[in-house]
């Protein structure tokens, strides 16, 4: 470098070394040019997705509102009464209900894909596991509505076999449904967070003469925790907006469901059962609006508080 | 590296796509029908295939009238019309007079389109396959829970009901039951989204009562007779049967253009006693 | 007695090795059991799907025109309405989804504002998707008046697979070690250089399940699509307008299922669901593949 600035004379050599070969798009000037554009365009998309979410909080809250107009606060989030047709908007059981169904299924579907994740990370060889994840994967291609018929035409007879009721339609259909829906996602995703736990933290487990239990219970799902937390919540999220399944197999009828088989109705299922027959300006419609903005801010809570549960478990 | 070939391949789509679509507008046009236009078509789902079928057989005979239609309930007909997103809004009832729970919509005509009959539908484990007015009212209001007392087995009655708004269900509402309001709840009662989801209902839950359009009634059902008619095609023609209804196609003043031209289609004896018998409507000059 | 107790104290798993050998073993039972277990049912479930309609397929039903009337009626401009919409929605959604997730991970400030966007895109994930068909009518049919067309549908599939592939890319590229990070920058490498060069295709295992996921999701969802793209198609095989409707073959599926009056509707619904979990299989398939290349070049330097 010195050898050739000084053959050339003129050339600055503190100049040379700033700017490299000092042509005007060199490489030193294009990856700093490069590095603040990539970094200009994740903002935007950030911004972008950002904007879409507001876009639909907007949309959903905007029309929603107008429900307080005719009804009250109190007798929409109190009253479990729903009967649009005598102006009657209350909107408790659905709530009610979506809590129900989520924590049903999540009771069910948590334990059972940890379990899986587990297996398919750390117990099948690795042909098996090559073979397995892409089946696993497969199920949450399947359309919901093949789903929601399978379980209106083989579920829901075994349920009534089994149980004895007359109908079958209700929370526990619904929430085995969901489960077989949620699976995969939740597995799949923790299977991948605990694969990605560097090798070197099982090895050092089996090291100290732990056993594979111990190793996978106090050493691999602990350091999985974050994806694993992060999973349950991609479930979650799932089985709360879930509608063309869950529609077909809980009954859609407006009433608290005080059994596990007894027909209720969810926030999702009557907004699509109804949305698409309701007159646009009627407070009917403007309910369903705010029911979709409820069914959002409770995915917020559940959240915030499976978040919660999360920094508590680190803590200790 | 994956990138990059993404993006390769993605080019290569985009310029096949761009390429395709203008060589294919050419080929289009030897055909002789000077009608252009698109129209679109929103509305009842039990007007679907009788409206999916209709835009076929137009659009070979008008290849360059676009169709799209599309099928959510039947008030989001009449609705997207008045908002200017449709052109056509397919509605199983008068949509310019009210009806229990929906409000007139003035400004649209209501254009005839086909006769559609409904009949009520029981399990095939029911034996009472022929019901009075009075004791179809008192079954779907929830005053009669077990089918020995209309003259059946001891068995619970599932009623199984469409969602508010469904044009079958104002229909059966308004000609079947003269107007008695449904029951809303108990533990035996479900409401449906479709006409395929209560036919479903229907077929695999013992015990159960519904209602369908006849083009979906199937053997692994039965069609209940009211007052001692049954649901047959005949006894709607000769006035015997009385649940039946029109189906309309609305539009926002007197169709104009194509739309006038497509409502014209459906509406020719061509079509009416070809396609639209096929798919179980009833022709509408059978009712003269 | 002291010779007992001295002994017990220098093994403190003594006690204990029992216990474990034992849990262990529960353990290692219960989860294979319940692994196969999951895995029948699954293949049960998939066999349940498949049985019925994978026999009878045939060319003339996967490029063959639906019909309304007659039997025999075929899926071909829902089939590739489907191909088309996926790959638009893709084609929107991985690279938006994919920056956003690596604002999320690389770029962003660790503050409360951020957090909070975090959980309203965790959160937009569980809208359900017909609130996703409202807003693209509101949106493309009602605003920009463009009606029912595939490329609305397409944009709102995209915004509504936007979340999950966020979220998907920001957690990959976290749970990439550290030390890969570091000694990308040790040697030198801009921060665009170790995103590209390192992180992603360190967290591509990762990335490519959320893509998985999406893909997979995006071809079997109807409510959204009958509501942007309508339930007709253009009735020619080979329409690629973006301005034509669209109806995708789970929308086919949903329509034949609740609506349709042909003859053979259940036939139809069979093998279109058969179709469509196989192409879910084939779309796996295919985005896995640049992996396993990707993993036996690794293991073979």
């Amino acid at each position: 470098m010195i050898d050739t600035s000084s053959t050339a004379g003129q050339i600055d050599l503190g100049g040379s070394l700033l700017t490299g070969s000092g042509k005007p798009f060199d490489r030193k000037k294009r990856l700093f040019v490069m590095n603040r554009l990539f970094r200009y365009v994740c903002i935007a998309a950030a911004a972008f997705v950002c904007l879409i979410l507001f876009l639909i909080l907007l949309l959903m809250f905007r029309t929603g509102v107008l429900t307080f107009g005719e009804v009250s606060f109190s007798e929409f989030f109190l009253s479990t009464e729903w009967s649009p047709e005598t102006e009657q908007y209350g909107g408790l059981l659905f709530i009610f209900g979506t809590f129900a169904l989520t924590l049903l299924t999540l009771i069910i579907s948590v334990p059972l894909s940890l379990l899986i994740a587990v297996f398919l990370s750390t117990f099948v060889p690795t042909w098996l596991k090559n073979m397995l994840r892409p089946v696993m994967d497969l199920l949450v291609g399947i359309p919901s509505v093949v789903y929601g018929y399978l379980g209106l035409t083989v579920l829901i007879p075994l349920i009534r076999d089994v149980t004895g009721t007359g109908m079958g339609d209700g929370l526990l259909a619904a929430a085995l449904v969901l489960t077989i829906m949620v699976l995969p996602t939740i597995s799949r995703i923790s299977d991948d967070s605990i694969s990605a736990v560097p090798k070197k933290f099982s090895d050092a487990s089996y090291a100290l003469g732990a056993t594979r239990f111990q190793t996978v219970w106090k050493v691999l799902v602990p350091s999985a925790r974050s994806g694993i937390m992060y999973a349950v919540i991609l479930g979650m999220a799932r089985a709360i907006g879930e509608t063309m399944a869950v529609v077909m197999v809980i009954g859609n009828t407006p009433q608290l469901a005080d059994s596990l088989l007894k027909p209720t109705s969810v926030l999702t299922s009557n907004i699509v059962m109804q949305i698409a027959n309701v007159p646009f300006d009627s407070t009917w419609n403007y309910a369903l609006y705010l029911m979709g903005f409820l069914l959002l801010a409770i995915s917020l809570l559940m959240i915030v508080g499976v978040r919660w549960l999360q920094g508590k478990g680190v803590q200790q | 590296m994956k990138l990059n070939w993404l993006k390769v391949a993605t080019v290569a789509a985009l310029i096949a796509t761009i390429g395709l679509g203008s060589v294919q507008a050419p080929t289009k046009t030897e055909a002789a029908s000077k009608l252009s236009g698109k129209i679109v078509i929103n509305g009842s789902s039990a007007l679907l295939p009788l409206t999916l079928q209709a835009s076929n057989e137009f659009k070979k005979l008008n290849p360059k009238v676009k169709i799209s239609a599309s099928g959510a309930g039947s008030i989001t007909g009449p609705q997207s019309v008045r908002k200017g997103i449709a052109d056509i809004g397919a509605v199983d009832w008068d949509a310019t007079k009210a009806v229990p729970g929906f409000e007139a919509f003035t400004g649209q005509v209501a254009n005839k389109v086909a006769v559609t009959p409904f009949a009520a539908v029981v399990n095939k484990s029911v034996t009472a396959t022929s019901l009075t007015t009075k004791q179809l009212q008192d079954i779907f209001s929830g005053k009669v829970t077990n089918w020995k007392e209309v003259g059946g087995k001891d068995a619970d009655i599932i009623v199984v009901n469409r969602a508010f708004g469904s044009g079958t269900r104002v229909n059966f509402q308004q000609k079947a039951l003269n107007g008695t309001d449904f029951m809303t709840k108990g533990s035996n009662y479900k409401e449906v989204k479709t006409s395929g989801d209560m036919k479903t209902a229907v077929e695999s839950t013992p015990g159960a009562i519904g209602y369908l359009d006849f083009a979906y009634i199937t053997t692994k059902m039965t069609g209940v007779s009211i007052n001692g008619v049954a649901p047959t095609v005949d006894n709607v023609i000769n006035g015997k049967y009385k649940v039946w209804g029109y189906g309309y196609y609305m539009t926002k003043g007197q169709p104009t253009g194509v739309v006038k031209e497509f409502i014209k289609y459906v509406q020719s004896a061509k079509f009416q006693n070809g396609s639209l018998k096929k798919l179980k409507f009833i022709p509408l000059s059978a009712m003269k | 007695m002291s010779n007992v107790n001295s002994a017990a104290n220098a093994n403190p798993f003594r006690g204990k090795r029992g216990i474990n050998s034992f849990n262990n073993r529960v353990f290692t039972i219960a989860v294979w059991t319940l692994g196969i277990v999951v895995v029948l049912f699954i293949l049960g479930l998939l066999f349940l799907i498949l049985k019925d309609g994978l026999p009878k397929l045939s060319w003339s039903f996967l490029f063959g025109l639906p019909s309304e009337i007659d039997e025999g009626g075929g899926i071909g401009p829902a089939l590739l309405n489907s191909f088309y919409i996926l790959f638009l929605s893709l084609l929107i959604s991985i690279p938006l989804g994919m920056a956003a997730g690596i604002y999320l991970a690389e770029f962003a400030p660790v503050n409360k504002l951020i957090s909070f966007v975090r959980i309203c895109v965790e959160g937009l994930a569980s809208v359900p998707s017909i609130i996703f068909g409202l807003f693209g009518i509101a949106l493309f049919v009602e605003t920009f008046q463009l009606g029912l067309t595939i490329l609305g549908g397409a944009v709102s599939l995209a915004f509504l697979n936007l979340p999950v592939l966020t979220r998907v890319t920001e957690e990959s590229i976290r749970a990439v070690p550290k030390e890969l990070k570091n000694a990308s920058f040790a040697l030198g490498a801009t921060h665009l250089q170790t995103i590209v060069r390192v992180l992603i295709p360190a967290a591509m295992n990762g990335i490519i399940t959320g893509i998985c996921l999406v893909a997979g999701r995006a071809f079997g969802e109807s409510a959204v699509i009958i509501l942007t793209a309508g339930v007709t198609t253009s009735g020619e095989m080979w329409d690629f307008s973006l301005f034509s409707s669209g109806e995708t073959l789970a929308v086919h599926l949903w329509y034949v299922q609740s609506e349709a009056i042909v003859p053979d509707a259940q036939e139809i619904a069979q093998k279109s669901a058969a179709v469509l979990v196989f192409f879910v299989l084939l779309i796996n398939l295919v985005f896995r593949i640049p992996l396993w290349l990707n993993s036996r070049k690794m293991q073979r330097s």
